[in-house]
């Protein structure tokens, strides 16, 4: 059936998620959390949980909901859940942040507020995590890059676990010798869980697909891919093992982390290796912005990379882990999202208001509905304020970081802007669009409209 | 067969494009087959360049309307199919140049 894999609510999830990359930036330029405040701080957890689930895994959940049918070639199981599990997410969050505002003294809540915060959270992600898995269950045996997005689930899964349990200790309703052990030394497994695992091996198994897709590379099943996916998975499983550790405040922790940094790097080099060898055997010579711009996203990878290596031999992790969590989730996580934004906020439009007159009547391309030329500099900017973003922490000039974190917040509204024109036809020349009506922004067509 | 006809609806298939690549489908080499039988009933075997694009229900609907508004045919099916794999390597090499493929 024509349409029957055009995800409906995936706009509104990346609206969200836009919307809450914005707050996030415009609390940077204000000062609000971290390096202003200490890492650990109520204020920074706010940053931290807001960029988390609101920008990347809104984004990312979003985005999955489109693509893993794609990947499976399979319509997704279970589409009613997209919307019920979106607001879960919403409100959770709201909840989890207002209860952190409550620990900062800005508003007066119950401490119970956090775990519930938190189950609502379990409850969303828990819907996501369903409807995708049933789809992925539905079409083994699975092709690569959907191996990754199941490992990828069962990490958010393990985050979501982590997150409730660090609630329910802050809170006061779970105590004891080891509950304080993991509040003390469990933070570490629930970020790489989240970013490393969740965020990244997702992202890096949907990037294989997609960045093939878009240049025309040969979708081949590489033996470095499988490497990628068994070092990536190790790695995930190192960390989630360390737990019992965590919990008994034993010396283990450190060389388990130590491990699995190592096999985590492993993972990385093969994986920039296979996207090397993805760009370079590309058939399409004149590549789209979204994929030179998923460039930056991979430059800072790298660079995080390195900058992790080099803190672990200097000794100083402690001391720049927010720089490090900063280029990570903002450089490599936060530009591949922007960078694959702009591609699928346009090929998803043009889905939606030009695919049911296909042959009746003369349509633009896809490219017909982006401005390149205007938005490129954008993303330019946004790579650049982030690097020197990051620079200005390991130095600790955070004022130098805060007027960064402005000319961030300013590149990510001008891209934002681009991608609303894109939603809004602006960009098609008028004799095309002629005739045709534009779609809202964010809110899904009712169903009748939408099918031919 | 009627080669006639064949051409006459590979020339029609030409008014559907990919929305990705920009160019019609028939020089993309993403029909494999056109097959006319007692010059009314036709059958064409197509592909995508990507398996599970979510284009692809929009293109096979597109393909059939227009073969089936081809006067003089009473019916139009099309089959999708990845066997062989569509490949750059199918493109009519007078647009292969415009698409920058190599």
């Amino acid at each position: 059936m024509p349409g029957a894999s055009l995800s409906r609510w995936t706009l509104t999830y990346f609206a969200c998620a836009l919307a809450c990359l914005v707050a996030a930036e415009v609390l940077m330029v204000m000062g609000f959390g971290y390096p202003g405040a200490a890492i650990e701080a109520p204020e920074t957890l706010i940053l931290v949980h807001l960029v988390a689930i609101g920008w990347l895994s809104l984004l990312l959940c979003g985005a999955l909901f489109q693509f893993v049918p794609v990947l499976v070639a399979r319509p997704l199981l279970g589409e009613e859940l997209p919307p019920v599990a979106l607001a879960f997410i919403l409100l959770g969050l709201a909840v989890l942040l207002s209860g952190f505002a409550g620990m900062a003294g800005i508003i007066v809540t119950p401490l119970e507020v956090m775990p519930l915060g938190g189950s609502l959270l379990i409850i969303g992600f828990g819907l996501v995590i369903v409807s995708l898995g049933r789809t992925l269950w539905a079409a083994r045996p699975l092709a690569m890059p959907a191996r990754f997005v199941v490992v990828g689930l069962a990490a958010l899964a393990a985050t979501a676990l982590f997150g409730e349990s660090f609630a329910l200790i802050l809170s006061g309703l779970v105590g004891g010798e080891a509950a304080l052990s993991l509040l003390l030394n469990g933070v570490p497994l629930h970020a790489l869980l989240g970013l490393g695992g969740w965020m990244s091996f997702t992202a890096m198994g949907v990037s294989y697909r997609l960045l093939a897709m878009f240049m025309l590379a040969p979708e081949t099943e590489r033996f470095p891919t499988s490497v990628v996916l068994a070092t990536g998975t190790l790695t995930l499983v190192l960390i989630a093992a360390a737990t019992p550790f965590a919990l008994a405040a034993e010396s283990g922790l450190a060389g388990m982390l130590l491990a699995a940094a190592v096999t985590g790097l492993c993972a990385l080099g093969v994986y920039g290796s296979d996207m090397l060898a993805l760009y370079r055997q590309r058939k399409r010579r004149n590549i789209e912005l979204n994929a030179v711009a998923a460039i930056g996203a991979f430059a800072a990878l790298l660079a995080a990379g390195l900058l992790l290596v080099f803190l672990l031999f200097s000794g100083s992790l402690p001391d720049h882990a927010g720089a490090l969590t900063y280029l990570f989730a903002f450089g490599w996580l936060g530009g591949l999202g922007l960078a694959k934004l702009y591609k699928i906020v346009a090929f998803l439009t043009w889905l939606e208001c030009f695919a049911p007159v296909l042959g009746k009547r003369q349509t633009p391309r896809v490219q017909d509905l982006v401005d390149e030329r205007h938005a490129a500099p954008w993303f330019g900017a946004y790579y650049l304020a982030v690097g020197m973003g990051t620079l200005t922490l390991l130095v600790e000039l955070p004022l130098a970081f805060r007027l960064f974190a402005f000319i961030q917040l300013v590149a990510s509204l001008a891209i934002t802007r681009h991608l609303y024109r894109s939603r809004e036809l602006l960009n098609v020349p008028a004799d095309l669009r002629r005739g045709f009506a534009r779609p809202h922004p964010f809110w899904p067509q009712p169903i009748a409209r939408k099918l031919p | 067969m009627s080669t006639e006809k064949v051409d006459e609806i590979r020339e029609a298939l030409k008014a559907v494009i990919d929305p990705e690549l920009g160019q019609n489908v028939v020089d993309l080499g993403l029909i494999y087959e056109i097959e006319v039988i007692d010059n009314c009933v036709v059958r064409i075997s197509m592909t995508t360049t990507t398996r599970g694009c979510p284009a692809t229900g929009y293109l096979k609907q597109a393909v059939q309307d227009v073969a089936w508004a081809v006067p003089g045919v009473e019916f139009a099916d099309v089959e999708l199919t990845y066997d062989p794999p569509w490949s750059p390597s199918f493109i009519a090499p007078e647009i292969a140049g415009l698409l920058g493929a190599r």
